[in-house]
């Protein structure tokens, strides 16, 4: 079976490398997309430090979504298993994805054995009725919010109301949600970065620091995807910065707008797209000028790439590292189905290598 | 002397970073230094002389000849002098500017006046988001200075104003004067959701009454002052506008009461 490819015809490993690396030795711009476990987007960003690009991941928009409240806001964050043990009163925020609900689902059949004794119960602050709601009935989740009030908005007015301030419109439910904070130690908000826009996002955080004047509150973040989450923390470890980070002038820099790698071959400041994705089924998005080399786990030649050279998954085919929101931090991967698929970290060391001047990556 | 003049030569392939082309900056180069100053952002950057045709010696008085997308910081940290550009910019055009006279004839991209604190930004045609606002991971917006846009705004425009004047003549995206602690916000023509959200001080003038309200503004009737008719008589006297925006006695929203809920929405009534 091949493993790599120039066009659609199967070469030899070391022929591809090559290849690869003549392309990333020749490029004016070459951009990332990342989607790998911790060692691949490590080996990858020390690359792209060494050639003076950028690179961003697959879900970009929706990680850089979630990477503002942090940059631009901050908030107070407690873990899953904090929450599960000490929480009696925990409130879903918006749209949760589906990824998380059997955790949350879990939750309901326990109580907190910390601090908070008693039964917990749930609360559902939405806009617009939406796909969560199917989950906030399965937890018998009473709803806060108003007929053609957005998610911002419902949040900006529990917030004035909370405090006791004049608002134009009142949310339903919002009696049984002061009584329920008053009985509790422990009030915990669960988001996503897709339950709401930004803007929502730092109200809440507000609401949050709001009660911590009197008392204790935290919130609980689900990312939209666990290995696009453990790719910006991987970020933030060798940089210093997350995701969308490019390096000009050999230090690294991050804006959001500028290294937004799908925008810049939209708009043609690249010319090479090095597509890194170890999740399997993806293939690189198609349109623009930049020549594309991929490495993915498949079976076949990406269409359109000029190079591509198949992987393996971490956790399938080798072991790996990678981010559970779970458990709020990362976690072994054992491979379940050893193949003699190469790593992308391996298949990155091989590129750094075959660059003019043969220097290793340090990791 | 005739004006210091940068003529782009050709669509560049790389993003360029013009902050090092401001009056203070070049005031004593020759024209073969200015033309080995860097200004290429790509693996290999591109020198001035490369890309840009330098004519003039007046370094006080600059103009950018051309129109791309990819002139970035252009004006950034400017302390006093003008520049003027004959097309549109990119990024982040008048960053953290102090002082001078920055008129753009074209459209601008996101971040225009971004942590501004003094001098005037004239935008001609559009501009792209979070005007005057701050950067990812900066806690402060625009502190001073007077920026007009006579085009459209994008969203987030004054994110986190503290102090100064946003004037946008054609409408504006969502959020406007989101988080905005001081300053005041100009908009003539169509508003988008939320204008105020999570505002803590300051004033929004609108030359109608706002719709998609954040339900933490409260209607505060039609109060008689003084500062409508003298915002009213500044922005004509500065030529932003030519007839006043509020008139006698603007209608009064206050909010963000979901924060301290001292700021305003000023609207002209019967609109």
């Amino acid at each position: 079976m091949s493993v790599a490819w120039i066009g659609s015809q199967p070469v030899s490993l070391m022929d591809a490398i090559q290849n690869a690396a003549k392309l990333l030795a020749s490029s004016r711009c070459p951009v990332f997309t990342l989607d790998t476990d911790v060692h691949g987007t490590r080996s990858a960003i020390a690359l792209i430090e060494r050639l003076g690009g950028a690179y961003d991941h697959a879900l970009g928009d929706v990680l850089a979504k979630e990477v503002t409240l942090f940059t631009d806001h901050g908030g107070m964050f407690t873990t899953p298993g904090e929450a599960r043990r000490r929480s009696s009163l925990i409130i879903l925020v918006g749209d949760i994805p589906a990824a998380h609900h059997d955790m949350l689902l879990s939750w309901a059949g326990t109580q907190p054995d910390l601090g908070d004794r008693g039964k917990r119960t749930w609360f559902h602050i939405h806009g617009e009725m939406n796909a969560a709601a199917k989950l906030a009935r399965q937890l018998k989740a009473v709803s806060l919010g108003a007929e053609g009030l957005s998610l911002g908005g419902a949040l900006a007015v529990l917030r004035a109301q909370l405090q006791d301030r004049q608002v134009a419109r009142s949310l339903g439910g919002i009696e049984q949600f002061r009584k329920a904070l008053a009985k509790s130690q422990f009030p915990v908000f669960v988001f996503s970065g897709t339950s709401g826009d930004a803007p929502g996002l730092a109200m809440l955080q507000g609401l949050i620091a709001d009660l911590n004047r009197k008392g204790r509150a935290s919130s609980v973040f689900l990312p939209a995807d666990d290995d696009a989450w453990g790719t910006a923390l991987t970020s933030l470890w060798m940089t210093g910065f997350p995701t969308r980070t490019g390096f000009s002038n050999s230090l690294p820099s991050y804006d959001p707008v500028r290294w937004d790698v799908q925008r810049m071959i939209r708009d043609k400041e690249a010319d090479l797209h090095v597509w890194v994705s170890s999740r399997g089924g993806e293939t690189p998005p198609r349109g623009g000028t930049a020549a594309v080399i991929s490495l993915s786990r498949t079976e076949a030649p990406a269409s359109g790439a000029a190079v591509t050279i198949a992987v393996g998954k971490p956790g399938v085919d080798h072991d790996g590292v990678a981010y559970s929101s779970r458990i709020g931090t990362f976690r072994a991967l054992a491979a379940t189905a050893p193949s003699p698929l190469p790593s992308v970290a391996n298949i990155v060391r091989q590129l750094a290598n075959s660059l003019p001047g043969r220097k290793a990556l340090p990791c | 002397m005739k004006a210091l003049t940068f003529s782009l030569l050709a669509e560049p392939e790389e993003r360029l970073d013009l902050s090092g082309l401001t009056p203070a900056a070049l005031a004593g180069l020759t024209a073969l230094q200015i033309a080995k100053l860097r200004i290429g952002t790509g693996r290999n950057p591109v020198l001035a002389g490369d890309i840009l045709k330098i004519t003039g010696k007046d370094a006080d008085s600059l103009v950018v000849e051309g129109s791309s997308s990819r002139l970035d910081k252009v004006g950034s940290r400017m302390i006093g002098g003008s520049i003027r550009v004959t097309g549109n910019v990119g990024n982040q055009a008048g960053r953290e500017m102090s002082g001078g006279s920055l008129i753009i004839e074209g459209g601008a991209g996101d971040h225009a006046g971004s942590g501004m604190s003094g001098g005037r930004i004239e935008i001609k045609g559009n501009a792209g988001d979070n005007i005057g606002g701050p950067l990812a991971g900066e806690i402060v917006g625009m502190e001073g200075g007077v920026l007009i846009v006579n085009g459209k705004a994008g969203n987030y425009a004054g994110d986190r104003l503290r102090r100064g004047v946003i004037a946008i003549l054609k409408g504006c995206g969502d959020y406007a004067g989101y988080r905005m602690i001081a300053g005041t916000i100009v908009v003539k023509g169509r508003v988008g959701a939320m204008p105020g959200y999570l505002m803590k001080r300051g004033s929004l003038l609108f030359d109608r009454r706002p719709e998609n309200l954040v339900p933490t503004f409260m209607p505060c009737g039609e109060p008689d002052i003084a500062f409508s008719d003298l915002f009213d008589r500044f922005l004509v006297d500065e030529k932003i506008l030519a007839r006043p925006l509020l008139g006698q006695k603007p209608g009064r929203y206050g909010g963000d009461n979901a924060v301290s809920g001292k700021g305003e929405i000023l609207f002209r009534r019967g609109r």
